[in-house]
C-alpha cells in the first residue's frame, strides 16, 4: 500500500503545481507591443523602414498605382486582357464602388499615412542626427500617397480656380483608437494639394541628397516639380525640374534600354521602388509581362495605336517586344528589381514644357532639352530645329509611356480618352464602398452609387 | 474489493453446501433470436438466490438447482433479460432476445459516463460500426446524415479537403464554427497551416476504424463542461478498449474505385469555333454601335477571334480555304475534352485493418493497425494513410488504474492547388477544345498555344508531397479511494507534424523564368494536457448522485518553418539543397493556453426525477486582461413519466421522458493575441521594418452562447419505435467581429465582442424496427430544420465583403453569409442585352420597385439572393438482415439553400473571353424575338455575366444516395470448419446517386479557397464528390 500513498501524493504534487495562473500570460513571438514600436531611435527608424514596405506593396508603387494609370487612361493605345475583374474595369471606365484594386489602393495608401505619422510623432526620440532626414523621408512618403489619393479619388485640379472640389481626407494624426473622431471628411482638392507642397518644400530642405534607395531632396523636389505641373503652375514646375537637373546628382542612361529591368537603382532615376525577392513581387512584370519573366499571362497588350506613334527608327520603338503575336512593352521584364518612379528624364521634359509654355529658357531651351531626349533615343543630335507645344507633350508621352502618367496627363492637358472628357466621373475612382460604410461622412464621387 | 470478492465466494459456497443434498441439475443451450448461435457468458441465476452459472463458449450450461426453486433468470448485456419457470425440466433452453432498449444504454459524456435514460441533455451517438469501413478518408464525412441537426460537407471532392461541421447552426462570423473534438478525453488541434492548395483536413489522420462510438453533445446541458470551447458543440470520440478473454483478432481488407459523381457539358472543338465566330462578330456589332460607327465597321474583334483560333490550335494543321467565304479553321484533328482529362474515372481505394484485443481481468488491451490509400478523382491528387494504436487497461491494485490510448498515423498527401489557381486541374475546362495537349515533342502546350496555363504541367513537371506525423496519447492514473469516489488524472499529448515538400519544374508557371522553385515547410502543433479530477457514483436509497470536480490545464504551440528557393540546375533535382538561391524563409511561434475548472451534479429520484447543474470556469491566454475568466454554468432537468404509476402498465408507451436545458457556453477560437496592440516586422528592400499591425482590446473575450432546450423520448411498443423530438434556441452574443473601421486611420478593422446571432430548431429522430425475426428491417430517420439570423453586427446593417465575385455578406435579420447581389432580369428579347431588376429602395432598404429592368448593370440595385446554409437537413437509413445477408442504405439530403455557380460567370459567361463554354451557352440570343436566359454572345463584352449576379445562383437543395452496403455473412457452421469465427463480404458504395436541380458539379461545395465562415456555397471550378466502390472482407479470428 506504501505505492498507494506515494503515488497520491505524487500526483496530488504535480497537478496542483501545474495549475498556476501565470501560465496564462503569453506574449507573441514575432509582434511587439505598440509601446515599445515607438520607443527608441532604433524602433522608431524600423517604423520608417516599415512605412516603405507598405509603400511598395502591389497596390502602391510595387506596380498598380502606376498601372491603373494607364488604364484608366488607355484607350486604342493599350488592352486589358487580362482575367481579373477589378482591372478590367479600370481599363472598361466602369468602376464599381465595390472595386478590389481601389479598395486596396485606398486602405494602403492610408496604412502608409498612418505608420508616417506614427513616425512624425515619434521624432523626439531619434538620434538629433538623423532626426531631418527621418522627418523628410515621413514628410515625402506621406505626400506622396496624398498627391496619388487626390488625383485618383479628386476632380481634376482645375488651374486658376478655387478648386474645392472633393479630394481625401487629410490625416495628420496617428491614430491610437477608433473614435467618432476617426469619422474623417473629405478635404478639398486645393487643401490636399497645398498641404502636399508644404510638406514637400519641408522635405526638401530636410532629406539628404544621397539616401540609398529611400527619399532625398532631388526626390522631394522632382516630385514637388510634378506636382505643379499638375497644378498647372508652370514656373514653379519648371524651376524645380531646373534645380534637379542643375544639381548634376543624376545622368541620363547613354541609351533608353539601360533604364528599365535593373536591379538596382541607377544614375538616372531620382526616386524607385526597389523590389528585392525577400519582399514583394513587382506588380508592373505581373501585369504588362509574360509568364516567362514572371508575369501573369501578359494582361496588358500594347496596340498599333501606340506603336504608331514612334519613328521606326525610334529606339524606345525597339523596347516593345512580341510574344506569341501579341506586343508587350520592355520595361517590366524584371520582377525582383526597381520600378523607376521618378526618373532625369522627367525633368528635361517638364523644364521643357515649362519654359515653352512661359516663352523662358531657364537652364536650356525647350528645343535642347527635346533634343538631349532624342538624342538618347538613337535619333543624332539636334533632331528638332525647334520644337512647338506638341512636339514636347508627344515626346513626353513616348519618353514616359507605360510608366503611371498617363491619365494624369490626360486631366492635366484637359484631353479625352475616347469619348469621355477629361473630368468625366467615370474617370475618377469611387470612394470605396467599404469606406462609405464604415464612415458616413464621406460623401461618394458623383456617377458612383 | 478483495474482501467483498471473499465474502461472496464464502457464501456462494457455503449456501452450495447446504443445499447440495436438494438439488437438481439443469442444463441447456443458449442461443439468440438473431441467426440462432448459441451465445457464450449468459449468466443464469437460480432467482432469489446467488446461485449461478455462466454459459460456455457454445452457449452450454448445466446448474444445480435447488428443488425448491422454480425459476431461472438469464441476463446478457444487450439482451432482454428473461425469467424462465423450471416446471421440473432439467433441459432448459432459452432463445434470447436483443434488447431494442435503446435507451438503456451507456453513452459517453464530458468527463465520464452516463445511462441514456438518466440523460437530461441531448447528445447524439453514434456507434462506430455504423461507421466502419467507409471509403472516405476522415471521420466527419462517414458521420454525415447520422445524426440530427448535424450539417457535415466536405468543401470540395479533393481527397482530405476540409470539412464544414455545423452542429445547431452556425454561431461565429469570425471565431471558428467548427466543433471541439475530444479524443479519448484530449482535444483535437485542428489549426490546419498548410501552404500549397486549400486547407488541409487535419482529422483524416484518425483512422475511424478504431472507433467504439462518438458522443456529439448538442446542448448546454451536455457541452457546457467544456466551457469556453463548447458554442459548436463538441464530438466525444472514443476508441475501442480490450476485453478481457481470448485474444480476437478481427481483418478486414477492401478495394475499389472512386470517380467523378458528375461531369459538366463543355463545348467541341468544332462549337468552338462556330460559336466564338459567332460572338466575334456580334462583338464587333457591339463595338461599332459604341464607337458610334454603321454596323459592320468593326472587324476587331473577328481578326482578334481568327488570331487566336491560330495560336490554341498548336501543331494543329489548319485548313481554310480561301475561296470559301464558309471556310471555317478545321483543327478536326483536335477536339480534346479537357474535362476528362482533369478527372480519374478509375482512382483506386485500398483499405486493410487489421485489430486485435483481448487480455486478462488486470491487463486489457486493444492493438490495431490499419492501411488506407485513396487516390483523388482530380488527376494528382492522393492519399495514403498508415495508423496503428495501443489501448491498455491495467488494474495495479484494488486503489490503482492505470491505462493508456496512444495512436501513431502517417499521412502521405499529393496536394492539389486551390480552387482558384490555374493550376488546380478543373481549370483545365478553361482551356480551348482546339488546343492539343502536347506539342510535336511530346512537351504539355501551355500558354500562349493555351489560352491559359496548362495545369497538366503541374502534374507533370511538379511534386507536391505533404506529409503529417500525428500521435495523439492520453494516460490516466485513477485512484478508487472510497466506494463510488475516484480521483482520476490524465495526461495527454496531441502532436501533430506537417510536412510539406514542393518543387517546381521550369516549364510549371511557378518555375518558369526562374530556373525552376521549391519550397519545405514545416509546421508542428502540440498540444498538452493536463487534467485531475474527482468522480462519484452511488445510490442512496431512492437517490441516484453522480458528481464530478476538476481542473484541466492545456498549452498549445504552434510552431512554423519555411523556406523557398529557385534556381535549380536541373529538375531532378529535388530539394532546396540544390537551389542557386534561397529567396525566402521564415519561422513564426504562436501559442494558447487554458485554465479550467469544472464540476457537474446529477441527481435523480428513483431514475424518475433527474437533475444536473454543471459549472465551468475557463481562463485563457487569449483573453484580453479585462476579462481572463469565464464562467460556464448550465442547468437542466428531467422526468421520466414512463416511470410514474400511471403509465407502468401501458402496453403502448414504453418510455416517455421529458427534458430541459439551459446554459452558457463560450467561443474562444478567437486567434492567439486579437487583444493586443501590435507591431509586427514587414521588410523593404531587404531591410526589417516595423509595421502596426493591430489595434489593442485589452476589453476581448469568448463569444458567448445561451442555448435552451426542451426535449421529448419516446418509446413505443416496447421501444420498437422511439425516438425523440428537440427544440432549442440558441442566442449568441459578444461575438468577436472584425469590425470595418474607416480605412483613414490606418486600419481596416478592429477586432470586438460586438455582435450576435440566433439559432432556433427543431429536430426529429425516429427510430422503427419494423421487421423483427428472420427477416429485419430498421429504420433511422432524422431530421432538422434551423433558422439561423444574425441580429446585431457592430450597429451596421450589411457586413460586405466587398468581392466582385462572390456573394456572401452579413446583413442584420438575415441568415449568416446570404448571397447579396444584383438580380438578373433574363434578356431583352429585342436586342440580347443582360437584363437586371432595378429593384429600387426607399430610404430604409426596402425594395419598393421589383419589376422595373435595365440593362445598365450598374443602375441595379443589390438584393439578397438566397441563403447558402440549408435551413432543413435530414437523413434516412434502412437496415434489413436476412439469411446471413445484410443491406443498409442512406439517403442524406439538404433542401432550402442556394449554392452560387461562381466558375459560370467564365464558363458560362456567353463567348464573353475565350475560355471554353458550357455547351448551355449555344442558346444565346440570337435575333430579335429570341426567347432565352442566356444574353447576345458578345466577344470582349461583358453581358450578363458580371460577378455578382443572381444568374449564377441556383437551388443548392440535394438528395444523396450517400452510403449503400450489401454484405453477406458466412453461416458459422461453415466457417468454423476453416477455422474462422466470422467472415462476411461486402460491397459499400459511397455518393453512389444525387438527386438536384443544380447545373453545376455537385450542390454540395464551399470552394476552397473562399470558404470560411461567412462564405460558402460557392462552385468555384471545385470538384465534386467522389462516388466511391469497394469490394471488402471482413474476418473475425
Amino acid at each position: 500500500m506504501k505505492i498507494n500513498k506515494i503515488l497520491l501524493i505524487f500526483t496530488a504534487i504535480l497537478f496542483t503545481t501545474m495549475a498556476c495562473d501565470d501560465y496564462l500570460d503569453l506574449e507573441p513571438s514575432q509582434d511587439i507591443s505598440e509601446d515599445l514600436a515607438l520607443d527608441t531611435d532604433k524602433n522608431v527608424k524600423s517604423v520608417l523602414i516599415g512605412a516603405y514596405s507598405i509603400f511598395d506593396n502591389p497596390e502602391l508603387y510595387g506596380g498598380n498605382i502606376l498601372t491603373w494609370s494607364e488604364l484608366l487612361g488607355g484607350d486604342d493605345e493599350i488592352s486589358w486582357e487580362g482575367t481579373y475583374t477589378g482591372p478590367r474595369e479600370i481599363f472598361n471606365k466602369q468602376i464599381n464602388a465595390g472595386n478590389e484594386e481601389v479598395r486596396w489602393q485606398w486602405l494602403s495608401a492610408y496604412r502608409t499615412i498612418n505608420i508616417v505619422n506614427n513616425v512624425l510623432s515619434a521624432l523626439a526620440v531619434v538620434n538629433e542626427v538623423d532626426r531631418d532626414r527621418v522627418e523628410g523621408e515621413a514628410l515625402f512618403l506621406r505626400s506622396l500617397m496624398y498627391f496619388d489619393l487626390a488625383r485618383y479619388f479628386g476632380l481634376p485640379y482645375e488651374a486658376g480656380q478655387t478648386n474645392a472640389q472633393l479630394a481625401v481626407p487629410l490625416v495628420l494624426k496617428p491614430t491610437r483608437g477608433i473614435t467618432g473622431e476617426s469619422k474623417v471628411f473629405r478635404n478639398t482638392v486645393e487643401q490636399v494639394y497645398s498641404r502636399v507642397i508644404d510638406d514637400l518644400t519641408i522635405a526638401a530642405v530636410k532629406l539628404p541628397a544621397i539616401n540609398s534607395v529611400y527619399a532625398t531632396s532631388g526626390a522631394a523636389k522632382a516630385l514637388l516639380a510634378r506636382v505643379y505641373l499638375q497644378k498647372g503652375d508652370y514656373q514653379a514646375a519648371r524651376d524645380l525640374a531646373d534645380e534637379v537637373i542643375g544639381s548634376a546628382t543624376y545622368t541620363l542612361r547613354p541609351n533608353y534600354a539601360q533604364v528599365f529591368n535593373n536591379d538596382t537603382k541607377s544614375t538616372e532615376d531620382i526616386f524607385i521602388t526597389e523590389i528585392t525577392n525577400q519582399d514583394r513581387w513587382s506588380a508592373m512584370t505581373e501585369f504588362w509581362s509574360i509568364p516567362m519573366y514572371g508575369g501573369r499571362s501578359g494582361d496588358i497588350v500594347i496596340l498599333e495605336g501606340h506603336l504608331s506613334l514612334y519613328d521606326p527608327i525610334d529606339e524606345r520603338l525597339a523596347l516593345f517586344f512580341t510574344n506569341a503575336g501579341r506586343i508587350f512593352s520592355g520595361k517590366w521584364n524584371n520582377q525582383y528589381g526597381v520600378i523607376n518612379i521618378i526618373r532625369l528624364a522627367e525633368m528635361y521634359l517638364i523644364r521643357a514644357e515649362g519654359n515653352f509654355r512661359l516663352s523662358q529658357e531657364v537652364g536650356a531651351t525647350p528645343t535642347e532639352d527635346i533634343n538631349t531626349l532624342r538624342e538618347r533615343a538613337g535619333f543624332g543630335s539636334n533632331y528638332f530645329s525647334s520644337v512647338t507645344l506638341d512636339d514636347i507633350l508627344l515626346e513626353r508621352r513616348l519618353e514616359l509611356a507605360h510608366e503611371g502618367h498617363k491619365i494624369h496627363d490626360v486631366k492635366r492637358l484637359k484631353q479625352n480618352v475616347g469619348p469621355r472628357l477629361y473630368n468625366a466621373p467615370e474617370l475618377v475612382f469611387p470612394i470605396p464602398f467599404r469606406e462609405i460604410e464604415a464612415n458616413e461622412n464621406l460623401i461618394q464621387n458623383d456617377g458612383y452609387n | 474489493m478483495k474482501k467483498y470478492f471473499a465474502l461472496l465466494v464464502l457464501f456462494v459456497l457455503v449456501g452450495y453446501n447446504c443445499l447440495l443434498a436438494q438439488t437438481i441439475q439443469v442444463s441447456g443451450t443458449i442461443t439468440s433470436t438473431e441467426d440462432g448461435t448459441p451465445i457464450p457468458g449468459v449468466s443464469v441465476l437460480v432467482k432469489g438466490t446467488t446461485i449461478g452459472t455462466a454459459t460456455d463458449i457454445d452457449g452450454k450450461y448445466t446448474l444445480a438447482v435447488p428443488q425448491t426453486s422454480t425459476v431461472l433468470v438469464f441476463t446478457f448485456v444487450g439482451m432482454k433479460t428473461q425469467e424462465v419457470v423450471i416446471a421440473g425440466r432439467t433441459i432448459i433452453n432459452v432463445v434470447m432476445e436483443f434488447d431494442t432498449q435503446e435507451l438503456e444504454e451507456i453513452v459517453v459524456v464530458g468527463y465520464g459516463t452516463q445511462i441514456k435514460s438518466k440523460l437530461t441533455g441531448n447528445i447524439a451517438k453514434v456507434d462506430g460500426e455504423d461507421l466502419e469501413y467507409k471509403p472516405v478518408p476522415s471521420i466527419e464525412l462517414a458521420l454525415q446524415g447520422k445524426a440530427a441537426g448535424v450539417f457535415i460537407e466536405s468543401v470540395t471532392g479533393k481527397v482530405t479537403s476540409s470539412t464544414r461541421v455545423r452542429i445547431r447552426g452556425a454561431s461565429s462570423l469570425s471565431a471558428s464554427n467548427e466543433p471541439l473534438y475530444v479524443l479519448d478525453g484530449v482535444p483535437l488541434s485542428l489549426e490546419a497551416r498548410n501552404l500549397h492548395g486549400g486547407d488541409n483536413n487535419p482529422l483524416a489522420s484518425l483512422n475511424f476504424n478504431d472507433i467504439e462510438s462518438v458522443e456529439i453533445l448538442k446542448d448546454a446541458s451536455a457541452a457546457a463542461i467544456y466551457g469556453s470551447r463548447a458554442t459548436n458543440g463538441v464530438i466525444l470520440i472514443t476508441t475501442k478498449r480490450g476485453k478481457s478473454g481470448d485474444t480476437r483478432l478481427n481483418f478486414n481488407y477492401q478495394m475499389g474505385f472512386s470517380q467523378p459523381s458528375n461531369l459538366r457539358e463543355f463545348l467541341n472543338a468544332e462549337e468552338f469555333i462556330d460559336y466564338f465566330r459567332h460572338a466575334a462578330e456580334r462583338g464587333d456589332l457591339y463595338r461599332d454601335q459604341l464607337q458610334g460607327n454603321p454596323a459592320g465597321t468593326s472587324v476587331y474583334w473577328r481578326n482578334h477571334a481568327e488570331g487566336r483560333f491560330k495560336r490554341y490550335s498548336g501543331w494543329a494543321v489548319i485548313l481554310e480555304d480561301p475561296d470559301d467565304p464558309d471556310s471555317r479553321y478545321l483543327g478536326s484533328q483536335v477536339d480534346t475534352d479537357w474535362q476528362k482529362l482533369a478527372f480519374r474515372n478509375n482512382a483506386g481505394v485500398i483499405n486493410a485493418d487489421l485489430s486485435a484485443s483481448g487480455g486478462t481481468d488486470k491487463l486489457k488491451y486493444f492493438a490495431s493497425g490499419g492501411y488506407t490509400k485513396q487516390d483523388g478523382i482530380a488527376v494528382a491528387n492522393g492519399f495514403e494513410r498508415i495508423s496503428g494504436r495501443l489501448n491498455i487497461d491495467n488494474e495495479i491494485n484494488k486503489v490503482i488504474d492505470i491505462g493508456l490510448s496512444m495512436s501513431l498515423s502517417h499521412t502521405d498527401i499529393n496536394q492539389i492547388n486551390a480552387d482558384n489557381a490555374f493550376a488546380n486541374p478543373i481549370q483545365l475546362v478553361a482551356l480551348s477544345p482546339i488546343t492539343p495537349v502536347r506539342d510535336l515533342d511530346g512537351i504539355l502546350y501551355s500558354e500562349p498555344t493555351t489560352s491559359y496555363y496548362n495545369g497538366l504541367r503541374h502534374v507533370e513537371y511538379a511534386t507536391r508531397k505533404m506529409n503529417e506525423i500525428r500521435s495523439v496519447a492520453n494516460g490516466y492514473l485513477n485512484f478508487k479511494l472510497i466506494e463510488g469516489l475516484n480521483w482520476r488524472n490524465e495526461l495527454g499529448y496531441d502532436i501533430y507534424n506537417l510536412k510539406e515538400n514542393n518543387r517546381y519544374g521550369e516549364l510549371t508557371e511557378t518555375g518558369e523564368g526562374v530556373g525552376g522553385y521549391g519550397f519545405s515547410n514545416y509546421a508542428q502543433t502540440q498540444n498538452i494536457l493536463g487534467k485531475s479530477y474527482f468522480n462519484f457514483l452511488r445510490n442512496f436509497g431512492d437517490i441516484g448522485v453522480s458528481a464530478v470536480l476538476g481542473s484541466e490545464i492545456q498549452y498549445t504551440l504552434l510552431d512554423n518553418t519555411w523556406l523557398e528557393g529557385q534556381g535549380f540546375p536541373m529538375d531532378e533535382l529535388r530539394t532546396l539543397a540544390s537551389a542557386g538561391e534561397l529567396i525566402g524563409g521564415t519561422q513564426t511561434i504562436t501559442e494558447y493556453s487554458f485554465l479550467s475548472y469544472f464540476t457537474r451534479v446529477n441527481l435523480d429520484y428513483k431514475a424518475k426525477y433527474l437533475l444536473s447543474l454543471s459549472n465551468r470556469i475557463d481562463g485563457s491566454s487569449r483573453f484580453g486582461v479585462n476579462n481572463r475568466y469565464g464562467m460556464f454554468p448550465s442547468a437542466s432537468a428531467g422526468w421520466v413519466i414512463s416511470k410514474e404509476e400511471f403509465l407502468a402498465d401501458n402496453k403502448i408507451i414504453s418510455f416517455l421522458k421529458i427534458r430541459t436545458s439551459y446554459g452558457l457556453t463560450g467561443n474562444a477560437a478567437i486567434g492567439n493575441f486579437s487583444h493586443l496592440g501590435l507591431y509586427t516586422t514587414n521588410n523593404y528592400n531587404s531591410v526589417a521594418g516595423l509595421i502596426p499591425s493591430r489595434i489593442p482590446n485589452p476589453d476581448l473575450g469568448w463569444e458567448s452562447t445561451a442555448q435552451f432546450d426542451v426535449g421529448i423520448d419516446f418509446g413505443f411498443l416496447n421501444n420498437r419505435f422511439n425516438g425523440e423530438i428537440d427544440f432549442y434556441m440558441k442566442e449568441t452574443t459578444d461575438l468577436l467581429m472584425d469590425v470595418p473601421v474607416p480605412g483613414t486611420s490606418g486600419y481596416s478593422i478592429q477586432t470586438r465582442n460586438v455582435g450576435s446571432m440566433e439559432n432556433k430548431g427543431v429536430e426529429f429522430v425516429l427510430n422503427t424496427n419494423n421487421l423483427v425475426g428472420e427477416f429485419k428491417w430498421n429504420t433511422n430517420f432524422n431530421i432538422a430544420y434551423n433558422k439561423n439570423k444574425v441580429t446585431e453586427i457592430a450597429g451596421q446593417t450589411i457586413i460586405d465583403p466587398g468581392s466582385s465575385r462572390y456573394m456572401n455578406v452579413v446583413i442584420l435579420n438575415e441568415p449568416l453569409g446570404v448571397f447579396y447581389g444584383a438580380e438578373y432580369a433574363g434578356v431583352d428579347p429585342d436586342n440580347g442585352n443582360a437584363l437586371w431588376y432595378i429593384n429600387q429602395k426607399d430610404d430604409d432598404g426596402n425594395v419598393i420597385d421589383s419589376k422595373t429592368t435595365t440593362s445598365n448593370f450598374s443602375e441595379a440595385n443589390f438584393v439578397i439572393l438566397g441563403n447558402p446554409n440549408p435551413p432543413i437537413i435530414g437523413a434516412i437509413t434502412n437496415s434489413f438482415q436476412f439469411f446471413g445477408f445484410d443491406l443498409s442504405f442512406t439517403f442524406q439530403g439538404i433542401t432550402g439553400n442556394k449554392t452560387q455557380l461562381a466558375g459560370d460567370s467564365f464558363m458560362g459567361a456567353n463567348a464573353n473571353w475565350y475560355d471554353n463554354q458550357l455547351r448551355s451557352q449555344l442558346n444565346s440570343w440570337k435575333e430579335p424575338g429570341d426567347i432565352t436566359d442566356i444574353p447576345e454572345a458578345r466577344l470582349g463584352y461583358v453581358n450578363g455575366n458580371q460577378g455578382r449576379n443572381s444568374r449564377y445562383i441556383e437551388d443548392g437543395s440535394y438528395l444523396k444516395l450517400r452510403s449503400l452496403i450489401l454484405g453477406y455473412e458466412l453461416p458459422k457452421s461453415i466457417t468454423k470448419k476453416i477455422g474462422i469465427e466470422r467472415l462476411r463480404v461486402y460491397i459499400i458504395g459511397q455518393n453512389l446517386y444525387t438527386w438536384t436541380k443544380f447545373s453545376g458539379w455537385d450542390p454540395e461545395v464551399s470552394s476552397d479557397f473562399v470558404v470560411g465562415n461567412i462564405i460558402s456555397g460557392i462552385d468555384f471550378y471545385s470538384p465534386p464528390q467522389p462516388r466511391t466502390i469497394t469490394f471488402g472482407i471482413n474476418m473475425g479470428l
